[in-house]
């Protein structure tokens, strides 16, 4: 019985419409009262940070922090380097002849399922999440040097309030949304950034 | 729905009611019957969809049109394949491609046409020097997928057309 | 509707349909034919003074000219709007299939029709036998036969319908499953045994050959994919001798001859798409009052799909079977032979005859492309192969070859057939014993793809062949000479080709090409960090299928414009200029209208045909041709790189024609020429320069007068002809104007001034004889490649920085297009070797979900586009026809570039393709 409820599941898995399943599978924010019964608020703290680093080490995050000049797209087993071969180019937002703008538009496009945001553009280079751990990702965001110049206030507010950053919670048809909402990543690092913004050890 | 109006080789077009989620490539093949503009993949990977956008600054650019609205194209200057030629009469980069056999289906001639079109304007505004031209054609051309011709042709006609014209669109003319 | 002046040409077919073209005369909209006759009157014809082809200019335009450009409103007497369908289909191949969920098409995304199996049932529709492996739907209650299978055709009245009904169905799927049966099981598709033992003497006879003694099959199948051959015995039947001589090729190779290196080795290749840019696709319209059903569509087997739409629908009840037929073929953007023989010509007349009055467009996108779509069969091969040490010369091979043919048989045994004729390659093998099977299964239907099995198996011998070069310490040129079959010499299936095997003149270019000179030095000179290597190699490919058939209609007119129209397919090959250009040797200049993919302008000549010519014996045939209107075939398929010699062919004798019985006496009429002048005869000594006539001290004529001359004086100036080749050309003999005329032709009408076409009565037809269905191939080109590799060591990126592919391909008829062709076809070859995989079953394209970007094909910066060199080699006399070379053009750089992998990093791969990660990790 056991072998028939599995594979009565993995039919479900199967079978059900994708945004569904995403949707289901696409994971959860704790909260930051989920972390009272740390004591110690460095451990807190950098507990607060790991959990706000399943979004940032998302592919829906990761895919434009490339640690070289071609972004990637898909998620998991359908994960591969952008195609067509784009470049980040002088600024960010492709090359002459190949712009980020030219495909993807000022929001999704479902029916095609093309993603879009009015300033679609790579992370810059010192904002590379690929391939790093959530430590290393710490000490990034915390780096005016790396980080666009930003104070910790500053970070939070970015990362609780710009659209292009909310687009992973909303990415359109045919793509997993980043965990839990923005708003809850926002809780996160304000938590975090309260209990003196520790970085975790991995 | 969007209350779309825009220009196409030169002609204006609307107001037409479109729906939101309708392609630019099904408005322009179903809805107006150009079929020039082809459709290959419906997921901007090979271009033979990309029409040439004319930007408000005197830019132009190509851009896909399978996985963009119709309705984004609203209020813009568009040019498709069939507004190249006037009255008969090919481009250069047209006469170039015909002259040089690069196509050999067809298929995907109408994103090169556009492709190289948008690239013989820039030149002529920024032009590059000699020995960045072949690179220049590669980055131009290489989002364009062909699956007949290996692309030599096109890249020679393209090169052909800039050298036959060196002085408006190479900074070192010989 | 307004319908003006169609001229209908009718030919009925076994069901009583009638089936045609409709010839539209132009009328306020251009027609469909005024479309595709290129190049037309256009103001400036490039292809005129070979500047261009002659779809150029409609081309570089974006002028109407593929199957899915055509609306309703682009053809004349149609109704005015599109309707459109979608075909729904399965992404599952293991589960009972228990219907649609339509709920979601609610409001205006309600289809005006839902067509299914029990719909086909229930009309009577007949599959045509090459489809009749699988139902068009599969019905409830089954196991889906393929990974991609349709289950039904939804219908919508407007555009806009099924533009939001295509997106709602794709989001989540309306699909229903039941219990898990696992993948229907089907015997295998077929499977052959070819054994070949030269005799001691090379120049006498064989000891045993297919061509000898027929092709071998098993006697029964264990497990269903594994053949039981006959039992072996000497002096049996062709299915026991080859497994006689078979055995002992194999036992000669297992045997420790210290004498001997044997190698044994598998090479595996995926599944492939041929992603022609365009989809499939097209548009039709039944008119219920007329009985007529129209169709346009784009395919490289015109005849053939309009025979399967009419056999469809022969036997249809309640007002499903039309009176006639017409099928109109486009331009194909794209084939490669994924569009020869598909069903969807038969589901485009489906939702036109389910939406009657209605035109209705039925087109895949890409997705369903991917899903559907004709691939090329991953194959598995293990081949064994004995070379003498001291000499390097191949003593013997055995090769067996298992080919996925996924869930239709389609061309599947004939694929592995001309596969297995492939397995000798360039070589002259004295022993070989090779079988085939092709399997069933529940993958995406497998049929023709450019090499058809061929860029298979000599790509395993090729790599083969290397590896034996190193194993044995001889250059690799040099081993490939000393093996090379020379002229004269047999194939593995015991016959020879035709005319000069020119391997020694290809591997001399090879072998003196920098590229391969420079190869050591280049290595040495290798940058830190990355790795250099060279390859090369060397094949031969068939061209024709051993049934083709040509068939043109020429006319020149008063003012010495020519008209030709013939029944091969355009996909890119330029085979319209081709056409042109060919004529023109003997009409002095360029038609000026080119109409291909015709299939019914030639029916003045009555063609009959009978028994499938593959199979009919030489009694059958002798009696069949008696009837003087009797061919073994009537039209071909434009595919197995027919375009240049087969196509072409009928335009070449029908030119001819013209000009001796045209052209020729109205010069000599011109010239003060009598016709009892010795001179008269000396038609061959005439050559045309810059577009004019000239003989001797004579004043030039323009094809211009001589054309007025030839239609003043009623001469002939049209000639209609048919011919067919299973390896050799029918002939006849014929009447003309009181003169013999011997032709490699077998049918002929000419028309005189402006007369209508008369059919001449032949004599002395000889066809091909049936035995020559046992050959392999008698017509082959070769083609050799080298390419030198680099290789970063860090990331296991390849980047080709150069390559060379040298070709003979007789009189090349369009050499710009040529070389065109040959960096198309390296283009391809770099896609199959290093970036294009298809997973065979539900991972694969058969789930709906494979597009571009999953699936990689070749992009400029993938082809070294600035040092790609290529060369045709002269042909070897001024009058040598042209000779097929679109498919063999992409198979040496596959073997090169794996060689040359070798070369750099000393790994051999064993499989396709070759990815990125799987060099990093060879070099790691």
């Amino acid at each position: 019985m056991m072998t028939k409820t599995v594979r009565t599941l993995s039919l479900c898995l199967a079978f059900a419409a994708l945004p569904a399943f995403a949707a289901e599978m696409a994971g959860t924010l704790a909260a930051p009262s989920s972390f009272a019964s740390i004591s110690d608020p460095a451990a807190r703290s950098a507990a607060y940070f790991t959990e706000a680093a399943k979004v940032m080490m998302h592919p829906r995050c990761v895919n434009c922090h490339p640690a070289g000049d071609r972004p990637s797209q898909g998620e998991g087993a359908m994960s591969r380097l952008h195609q067509p071969p784009v470049t980040r180019g002088a600024d960010g937002f492709g090359s002459v002849a190949m712009r980020c703008a030219s495909c993807h538009q000022k929001a999704n496009f479902d029916p095609g399922h093309m993603p879009g945001h009015e300033h679609w553009h790579l992370a810059p280079l010192s904002m590379a999440w690929q391939g790093k751990t959530a430590s290393q990702i710490c000490a990034q965001v915390k780096d005016p040097a790396r980080n666009g110049n930003r104070n910790l206030a500053q970070i939070v507010e970015h990362m609780s309030k710009d659209t292009l950053v909310g687009w992973a919670w909303a990415p359109g048809v045919g793509r997993q949304p980043a965990p839990g909402t923005q708003a809850e990543l926002g809780a996160l690092l304000e938590a975090w950034v309260q209990t003196g913004a520790a970085c975790p050890a991995s | 729905m969007t209350t779309l109006k825009l220009t196409i080789n030169g002609k204006a077009y609307g107001p037409t009611e479109v729906r939101d989620d309708l392609s630019m490539n099904d408005y322009l093949r179903e809805y107006l019957g150009l079929t020039g503009t082809k459709f290959g993949c419906g997921a901007a990977q090979c271009l033979s969809c990309a029409v040439i956008v004319d930007e408000a600054d005197g830019t132009s650019r190509t851009t896909p049109t399978c996985v963009i609205p119709a309705a984004f194209f609203n209020g813009k200057t568009v040019r498709t394949i069939e507004g190249h030629a006037k009255a008969g009469e090919l481009t250069e980069l047209q006469k170039a491609f015909v002259t040089h056999f690069s196509f050999q289906c067809g298929y995907c001639t109408a994103g090169f046409v556009n492709e190289g079109q948008v690239l013989l304007e820039r030149l002529a505004k920024a032009p590059v020097s000699r020995a960045d031209l072949d690179k220049t054609i590669q980055e131009s051309l290489n989002g364009h997928l062909c699956r007949c011709t290996g692309y030599v042709k096109y890249h020679e006609a393209v090169r052909d057309v800039i050298l036959a014209d060196a002085k408006r669109y190479l900074s070192n003319p010989a | 509707m307004h319908i003006t002046r169609r001229e209908f040409i009718k030919t009925v077919t076994a069901s009583g349909i009638v089936l045609g073209v409709a010839r539209l005369s132009t009328g306020a909209e251009p027609t469909f034919r005024a479309r595709e006759t290129l190049p037309g009157a256009v103001g400036w014809n490039p292809s005129a003074v070979g500047k261009g082809r002659i779809d150029g200019l409609a081309k570089v335009t974006g002028a109407k000219l593929y199957a899915s450009d055509f609306r309703a409103a682009d053809m004349p007497g149609w109704p005015e709007k599109t309707s459109h369908a979608l075909l729904l289909r399965t992404p599952d191949a293991t589960h009972v299939y228990a219907g649609l969920d339509l709920g979601a098409l609610v409001g205006s995304m309600r289809p005006v029709a839902v067509v299914t199996a029990a719909d086909v049932a229930r009309v009577n529709l007949r599959l045509p036998d090459f489809f009749a492996d699988a139902p068009l739907f599969c019905a409830v209650g089954k196991t889906p036969h393929y990974l991609g299978q349709a289950v039904a055709l939804l219908i919508f009245d407007t555009f806009d319908a099924y533009d939001q009904a295509r997106v709602a169905l794709r989001e989540k799927s309306p699909l229903k499953f039941g219990r898990e049966t696992g993948p229907v099981v089907a015997k295998p598709y077929g499977s052959n045994r070819f054994t070949r033992i030269a005799g001691a003497d090379p120049n006498g006879p064989d000891v045993f050959s297919p061509l000898l003694a027929g092709w071998a099959a098993p006697t029964s199948y264990k497990k269903a994919e594994i053949p039981v051959w006959a039992p072996a015995m000497k002096a049996g039947n062709a299915n026991a001798q080859a497994t006689y001589y078979g055995e002992r090729i194999r036992a000669e190779l297992a045997a420790a001859n210290p004498d001997v290196l044997v190698l044994d080795r598998t090479f595996t290749t995926q599944s492939v798409d041929p992603m022609f840019l365009e989809p499939e696709g097209g548009i039709a319209w039944y008119d219920p009052k007329a009985r007529m059903l129209e169709l346009v569509v784009g395919v490289q087997s015109p005849a053939e799909a309009a025979e399967s739409v009419a056999h469809l629908l022969g036997a249809a009840k309640g007002g499903f079977k039309p009176a006639s037929i017409n099928t109109y073929c486009a331009y194909l953007g794209g084939g490669f032979g994924g569009r020869d023989h598909t069903p969807m010509p038969l589901y485009i007349a489906l939702a036109a005859m389910f939406y009657p009055g209605h035109a209705v467009r039925l087109a895949h996108d890409r997705f369903q492309q991917f899903q559907a779509g004709i691939k090329r069969h991953s194959f598995k091969m293990r081949s064994v192969v004995g070379f003498d040490k001291s000499t390097g010369k191949i003593r013997a091979m055995a090769s067996d070859q298992v080919l996925d043919g996924g869930g239709m048989a389609n061309f599947s045994i004939n694929v592995a057939d001309v596969a297995a004729g492939a397995t000798c390659g360039i070589y002259d093998v004295p022993r070989i014993d090779v079988t085939t099977i092709a399997l069933h299964s529940r993958g995406v239907t497998a049929g023709s793809m450019r090499g058809y099995g061929t860029l298979q198996t000599m790509t395993a011998l090729e790599v083969l062949i290397d590896e034996a070069a190193t194993a044995l310490k001889i250059d690799p040129i040099e081993l490939r000479r000393r093996n090379a079959l020379k002229t004269g010499g047999r194939t593995n299936f015991g016959n020879t080709y035709v005319g000069p095997v020119r391997t020694p003149e290809v591997l001399d270019k090879l072998a003196t090409h920098p590229i391969w000179r420079d190869r050591a030095a280049e290595k040495s000179r290798a940058p830190a960090g990355t790795l250099i290597g060279t390859g090369v190699a060397c094949v031969t490919k068939d061209y024709g299928t051993g049934a083709d058939c040509t068939q043109t209609r020429i006319t020149i007119g008063p003012d010495g414009r020519i008209s030709i129209d013939s029944d091969v397919v355009e996909m890119g090959t330029a085979v319209g200029t081709a056409l042109a250009n060919r004529a023109a040797m003997s009409l002095g200049a360029v038609a000026t209208e080119v109409a291909v993919a015709r299939i019914d302008a030639y029916d003045v000549l009555g063609l009959v045909k009978s028994i499938d010519p593959y199979i009919i014996t030489q009694q059958q045939q002798d009696a069949a041709a008696r009837n003087p209107r009797w061919v073994p075939e009537t039209s071909s398929v434009s595919s197995a790189s027919v375009g240049a010699h087969i196509g072409t062919h009928g335009a070449n004798e029908a030119a001819r024609i013209i000009f001796r019985f045209g052209l020729w006496p109205a010069a000599l009429d011109l010239w003060g020429i009598a016709a009892s002048d010795a001179r008269a005869k000396q038609w061959q000594s005439a050559k045309w320069a810059d577009g004019k006539l000239t003989f001797g001290s004579r004043p030039p004529l323009s094809v211009a007068d001589l054309a007025a001359k030839a239609h003043a004086r009623k001469g002939v100036t049209g000639a209609v002809v048919h011919g067919f080749n299973r390896w050799e050309w029918s002939s006849a003999t014929f009447t003309v104007d009181g003169e013999a005329y011997s032709s490699e032709i077998d049918a002929l009408a000419v028309r005189h001034g402006d007369g209508k076409f008369v059919r001449l009565t032949r004599r002395n037809v000889k066809f091909p004889p049936a035995t020559n269905n046992r050959f392999s191939t008698s017509y082959t080109s070769l083609c050799g490649t080298v390419v030198r590799v680099e290789i970063d060591r860090a990331t296991g990126n390849l980047r080709i920085a150069k390559a060379y592919t040298v070709i003979e391909c007789g009189t090349p008829l369009v050499p710009e297009v040529v070389i065109g062709q040959m960096q198309g076809g390296f283009a391809m070859g770099v896609g199959y070797t290093l970036l294009e995989n298809l997973p065979l079953y539900e991972d694969g394209p058969g789930n709906g979900k494979w597009n571009l970007g999953q699936y990689v094909v070749a992009r400029a910066s993938d082809v070294p586009v600035g040092t790609l060199e290529t060369e045709i080699l002269p042909p070897v006399t001024p009058t040598d026809a042209p000779k097929g070379m679109a498919e063999v053009n992409m198979i040496p750089i596959v073997p090169a570039l794996l060689s040359a992998i070798y070369d750099a990093t000393g790994k051999r791969f064993e499989s396709l393709p070759v990815t990125t990660a799987m060099l990093k990790g060879a070099i790691a």
